[in-house]
């Protein structure tokens, strides 16, 4: 996970604000196995994951938003469409939606070390790190990892399921 | 004495009442939601005291205030809250006194927020913001008078819910924060992994939140023996006690989800009375395919229902490299004084909604016993409710009379600001 030697080879857009922060990191990471596995985790965390264009629709409704994008909410209904630059200021006007961008704006690592705070109430790594794997297509104890993707599986059943549904799905 | 409210505000469940109640007004899920035959966000209906659940959540859309545990979308919360303080509670908060609960380590952005919702949205009179571990062990305490927790004064609260898991010491009434420790793990991660995990071997259900969270509730339970179980899940027939069906609402007969056979998802209790032996496959095959038919709207679930919740207890098993909570447990009592260690283990209080999958507090001593000293006592403290737990603890607070002083006033924080105001919560002056 520490190895965030910037990829050059990686064409990096510079829109990066709408990925989540997690991704962001797993973007910069070299290793896919690892991106994957930061994405899978972040993921978890969503409330809307499989309705990913709710944050877009909602956007109409000026009771939920603040006051002050009068002007962006204006011209985008004058138009009937919204132009690319204004959703963009929008973007840029709005505070922080993200637990993490906060925690990141508050920049709790600059804090002396004996000071309690979020990053160092986190539990730590385990003693042990022996991971236990599941096979992914049944749950069941897994004997055997793809050779493409990482993932797990338990039997010549399963791989076939994994081969034929999601294996590089995400490392493509 | 004026009108003290007392509002848990968690991420899944918002819990709110008046001071010196024994339960709270009404408790509602923290979020709004949009079904698909909305184009608005509309506030749910409240769980608690009547669950009168009429919406259609299938494929709901949700928002939530609370991110990670934090409040971070104030405008949300602002629009939740008055809701709940006209409609539910019927309160003028410019009269009112408000508890308000907040977890350990918000960051100093997310408290001025807070505080601003607070007086300047809602203009309390005063406001008290109380962490849940010590409103727990307040709780915990008054409820047991004689109980260790009572006259050491001392516990260690392991607060399991939607966000989060913490375990913390709370020593004098103080929760001892260089202590506490968090596992990036609750509810909402487990739901949206049994959701993942129904969705790639059954059916998909990515977009229904509230339907697998009610599986999770129904259908999850700790094991004590992974190994084991996951051997019984894998047998045929009517060998598997770890099978069970749940039916997904179809929108005519029934808009809930229900679980198909009661007695099937109880199966897994009869596991310590028979002994365990390999069973061969018996001619059941046939029977076996029937049953997972997909076009019945229904979906099986085996190994899924105890490796759920397991990731509590095993972080790792899901990639994040975070110990379990035996080892947390461990960890936040190693943090304290080594005078403390033998009372911290004897009075280890569960709360939180997590905790609330069966056995879930036999499997923590299970785990947790080989890892301190033998001549430790251990003693695991579940509450009757552990999802009002906090609240009720705020409620016995904000009932006492010292209570009063404890607030910031509405002209302190003007005069004041946020940042000096929050001291007073921590040192008792301003």
């Amino acid at each position: 996970m520490d190895d965030e030697a910037p990829n050059s080879l990686r064409r990096m857009s510079s829109r990066t604000r709408k990925v989540a922060p997690k991704m962001v990191a797993a973007l910069a990471s070299t290793d896919n196995r690892t991106q994957a596995a930061l994405a899978r985790l972040e993921a978890l965390e969503n409330d809307n994951a499989g309705l990913e264009t709710v944050e877009p629709i909602d956007d109409d409704e000026a009771s939920l938003d603040d006051d002050d994008e009068g002007y962006v909410q204006k011209k985008a209904k004058g138009t009937k469409r919204k132009t690319r630059q204004a959703k963009a200021l929008e973007n840029a006007r709005k505070p922080p939606r993200n637990f993490l961008e906060l925690l990141h704006e508050a920049n709790l690592e600059s804090l002396p070390p004996q000071v309690p705070s979020y990053l160092r109430a986190a539990v730590g790594p385990p003693n042990s790190t022996c991971r236990r794997h599941f096979c992914t297509v049944c749950g069941f104890a897994s004997t055997y990892t793809c050779v493409r993707c990482g993932m797990r599986f338990c039997s010549i059943r399963c791989q076939t399921i994994h081969d034929d549904t999601r294996c590089l799905k995400f490392v493509a | 004495m004026s009108n003290v409210v007392v509002l848990d505000n968690g991420g899944g469940l918002l819990k709110a009442g008046h001071a010196g109640d024994d339960d709270p007004t009404t408790v509602i899920p923290n979020c709004l939601y949009r079904p698909l035959s909305s184009k608005k966000f509309i506030h749910p209906s409240p769980l608690f005291p009547s669950s009168t659940a009429t919406e259609d959540l299938t494929s709901a859309a949700v928002r939530r205030p609370i991110d990670r545990g934090y409040l971070i979308n104030p405008d949300l919360q602002r629009d939740i809250w008055s809701h709940l303080f006209s409609t539910h509670l019927k309160i003028s908060p410019p009269n009112s006194t408000l508890l308000l609960t907040e977890p350990l380590f918000a960051l100093p952005s997310i408290q001025r927020a807070a505080d601003e919702l607070v007086f300047e949205d809602f203009g309390f009179k005063s406001l008290h913001v109380a962490d849940p571990a010590k409103l727990v062990h307040i709780y915990e305490a008054n409820r047991q008078p004689h109980g260790l927790a009572a006259t050491a004064q001392c516990s260690l609260v392991v607060d399991c819910g939607f966000s989060f898991t913490h375990a913390t010491p709370v020593y004098q009434n103080v929760a001892l924060s260089y202590a506490a420790k968090r596992i990036d793990l609750g509810g909402k991660a487990l739901t949206n992994y049994l959701k993942e995990l129904v969705s790639y071997r059954s059916v998909n259900v990515m977009d229904q939140s509230f339907i697998i969270d009610d599986v999770k509730e129904k259908l999850c339970f700790v094991s004590d023996d992974v190994a084991r179980d996951l051997q019984i899940a894998r047998r045929r027939g009517k060998d598997n006690l770890m099978r069970c069906t749940y039916v997904l609402p179809d929108g005519v007969t029934h808009t809930n989800g229900f679980v198909k056979d009661e007695k099937e998802a109880e199966g897994y209790k009869m596991l310590s009375l028979e002994n365990i032996e390999d069973h061969g496959d018996s001619g059941e095959r046939v029977q076996d395919r029937k049953k997972s038919d997909l076009n019945k709207n229904e979906f099986d679930l085996t190994n899924e229902r105890f490796l759920v919740p397991e990731m509590l207890f095993h972080p790792v098993d899901l990639g994040l490299n975070q110990a379990g909570l035996a080892e947390c447990i461990v960890r936040a009592v190693n943090a304290c004084s080594s005078l403390l260690h033998p009372v911290l283990y004897e009075s280890i209080i569960l709360t939180g909604g997590s905790t609330l999958f069966p056995r879930f507090a036999e499997r923590l001593e299970l785990e947790l016993r080989p890892l301190i000293p033998e001549d430790y006592h251990l003693k695991i403290i579940t509450q009757e409710d552990p999802i009002l737990g906090v609240w009720r603890g705020g409620s016995f607070l904000a009932s006492s009379p010292e209570f009063e002083g404890t607030c910031v006033t509405k002209a302190e924080y003007e005069e004041l600001g946020s940042a000096r105001c929050r001291l007073k919560f921590s040192h008792g002056k301003v």
